[in-house]
């Protein structure tokens, strides 16, 4: 089975351009997830795959069948919806056969359906019960369902685990992965939830300010960041920027130069970077170890302590003023105030050049 | 801390009885009038020309009500009340749904202005259009019809404007969802925001079929041919001056036998009703 392609699609509303020439390509059975901040256009792109939003340019396929003038009951996607969207005066059992009705499948062959999906679901005696009677994850298993009968190949998942408690969010989310295993068919989720995102995705595609910045599996997503954005929404905490000063350092790596003077090699090639006015570099605290003065390439204060059991996170002031995030074992003894060293693990470096694109340290032999 | 529950329990059992008292009182200072209106039609009028208050007393007969059935014209006043106010509420449903439904969730153009041209029908009172209304009834030959006693009580800004919010508080998550579910506008309209309207349709089938029940002006004018008299013109025709005491019983069993139908509308609608009345219509 074909995948799901879109090409070059845009979307505006009024004179305000919420999707900007956005193409994507979805493998079948692929489990991709829309990351993203709040009114990135992460819920529009979905509904214009849908056929809830009409789409201004560009195409959009599913399989081998162009489906961007087609109705949304015939492009064979399923939705599942942040608030449920269940038929309040249906029974769940005639929730989840409203559109197996509507497409005249023979009873019976809706009744197996209803009757299996239930069963996976955990859902069957609650079949007869109305939305009203049910609790909140309970309706979101019965949307579910009503997405499953309809044997879909594009489940669509806006936000749905978005209204339910910690605990039933862990679960309803492994859930959804299980889901996604048994069934033939591709995925979109969307979510502003990076842990969900890492968690559920075969590949992430990171949105912002009606663009996508960057496609990639979590992974990739994490550590090479395609820019400085999705540099910095991805990963808790933030990962650390400072401006820096670029000289040549050895084996054709460059070294950098910090705001307070230390100087940190990278594992950047030289040749591998553009011409740029500027770079900023960026570091996760995990490349940010702790230790005692004078034994790492930088040194401060520690302003502020956040012990997390497994590790802790010390928030150093350095000479120049600004404030890092750098990591401790989690038994750490640093103190506020306490001077502390830092040591920069070149490794973890990313250099970001003056249109915000991301440089990484090469991989084993193969250059970025 | 317990003794403060008890003692809140105890507060809050008082605060319900002194409002159950009330309740109470209320109801009968309500259902007084009502009682002696029955009883007085259960009395000869002979007996009641020399008192009233011989209500209380035997002999009670049920004659004015047999007079009722084979006297007047009262059956056909009944069923032309019927026809009329159940054939009016229909109307107003039906008007009012597919009107709110349109102002709620098409776009066309004029759509704000033709919804405040609406509700400017809220304010003009009938007095203001009787005169005219009558002229327009007439060069089309309407009165003394079922048409021309329902039609005008179809035009319902208030229904209108109760559909359009009802239909506006339902997510349009919902129509997206049926939409998915391969469901043509009108089935989204007809099998899935339809049924969730239901309080609203109550609510206001409910205060149509009384309003058209207990109206007066407009069947009095309208229809002037005793065959198409409802029950409120039929029954105030048969009384000759209000300072009457002729017939008073009588005229009570009339009045009882108007009230019936508002009566068993009521014990069937009582849940509606209530909701609709204290305003939370779920
Ligand atoms: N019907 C509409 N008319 C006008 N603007 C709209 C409409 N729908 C969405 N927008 C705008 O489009 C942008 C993207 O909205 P969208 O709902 O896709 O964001 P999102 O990424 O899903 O955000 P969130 O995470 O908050 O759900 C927002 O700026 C929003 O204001
Ligand atoms: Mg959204």
């Amino acid at each position: 089975m074909p995948g799901i392609e879109l090409k070059n699609v845009t979307k505006t509303f009024g004179a305000a351009t919420v999707i900007d020439d956005v193409s994507l390509s979805i493998r079948p059975h692929e489990f991709m997830v829309f990351l993203g901040p709040s009114g990135c256009g992460k819920s529009t792109l979905l509904r214009m795959i849908a056929g809830l939003e009409s789409v201004d340019a560009g195409e959009i396929w599913i399989g081998d069948r162009r489906v961007d003038r087609l109705p949304p009951g015939e492009r064979r996607v399923a939705m599942v919806f942040q608030h449920y969207a269940l038929y309040p005066h249906m029974t769940v059992r005639e929730n989840m056969s409203f559109g197996l009705r509507n497409v005249r499948l023979p009873e019976a062959e809706i009744d197996n359906r209803v009757t299996a999906a239930a069963k996976m679901l955990e859902i069957t005696h609650l079949l007869e019960r109305k939305p009203g009677q049910i609790s909140g994850g309970q309706r979101q298993r019965v949307a579910i369902g009503r997405a499953i009968v309809k044997e879909p190949q594009l489940f669509l998942f806006d936000e749905p685990l978005s209204n339910l408690d910690a605990a039933l969010r862990v679960r309803t989310r492994l859930e959804i992965a299980q889901l996604h295993q048994r069934v033939d068919a591709a995925m979109i989720f969307v979510t502003h939830d990076q842990v969900e995102a890492m968690t559920l995705a075969h590949r992430i595609v990171v949105m912002n300010n009606r663009r996508i910045e960057q496609i990639g599996t979590p992974m990739e997503i994490y550590s090479r960041p395609a820019t400085a954005f999705v540099a910095g929404f991805v990963g808790t905490p933030a990962m650390n920027f400072t401006p820096v000063e670029l000289s040549d350092g050895p084996n054709g790596f460059v070294a950098a130069r910090l705001p307070d003077g230390a100087i940190v090699t990278t594992r950047i090639e030289a040749s591998s970077l553009p011409a740029s006015k500027s770079f900023k570099l960026g570091i996760r605290a995990e490349s940010l170890d702790i230790c005692p003065v004078g034994q790492g390439e930088t040194a401060g204060v520690a302003q502020f302590v956040e012990r997390l059991g497994d590790r802790t996170l010390v928030y150093v002031r350095l000479s120049d003023g600004s404030t890092i995030v750098a990591e401790d074992a989690g038994n750490s003894r640093v103190a506020i105030n306490d001077s502390v060293g830092v040591k920069i693990d070149g490794g973890g470096v990313h250099l970001f050049d003056d249109q915000d694109r991301g440089h990484h340290a090469v991989l084993d032999g193969s250059a970025t | 801390m317990a003794a403060q529950l008890a003692s809140g329990a105890v507060g809050r059992r008082l605060g319900d009885r002194v409002i159950l008292a009330a309740t109470i009182a209320l109801a009968i200072v309500m259902v007084l009038p009502m009682l002696w209106a029955v009883g007085l039609s259960l009395k000869s009028n002979a007996e009641l020309l020399v008192d009233t208050n011989s209500v209380l007393k035997a002999p009670w007969t049920l004659r004015n009500y047999y007079d009722i059935l084979i006297g007047s014209g009262v059956f056909r006043w009944l069923l032309n009340s019927i026809i009329v106010s159940v054939g009016m509420s229909l109307g107003v449903l039906a008007l009012s749904s597919l009107a709110g439904y349109g102002f709620a969730r098409l776009e066309f153009p004029g759509r704000n202005v033709i919804f405040v041209l609406v509700l400017f029908g809220l304010a003009i009172p009938e007095q203001a259009v009787i005169l005219v209304r009558h002229q327009l009834f007439s060069d089309l030959d309407l009165h003394n019809t079922y048409a021309g006693l329902m039609l005008p009580g179809m035009s319902a800004p208030f229904g209108v404007f109760l559909m359009t919010q009802y239909f506006k508080a339902i997510p349009t998550e919902v129509d997206e969802a049926a939409m998915l579910d391969n469901a043509s506008r009108f089935k989204i309209f007809w099998r899935v925001l339809l049924p969730m309207t239901l309080p609203a349709q109550a609510t206001l089938g409910i205060f149509t079929f009384l309003h058209a029940w207990n109206d007066y002006w407009w069947p009095l004018v309208s229809g002037t041919n005793e065959q198409m008299y409802t029950l409120t013109v039929g029954i105030a025709s048969t009384q000759m001056n209000f300072a009457e005491s002729a017939g008073l019983g009588y005229l009570m069993a009339q009045a009882v036998f108007a009230g019936l139908p508002i009566l068993i509308v009521y014990m069937f609608f009582q849940k509606y009703i209530v909701r609709a009345v204290s305003g939370a219509a779920t």
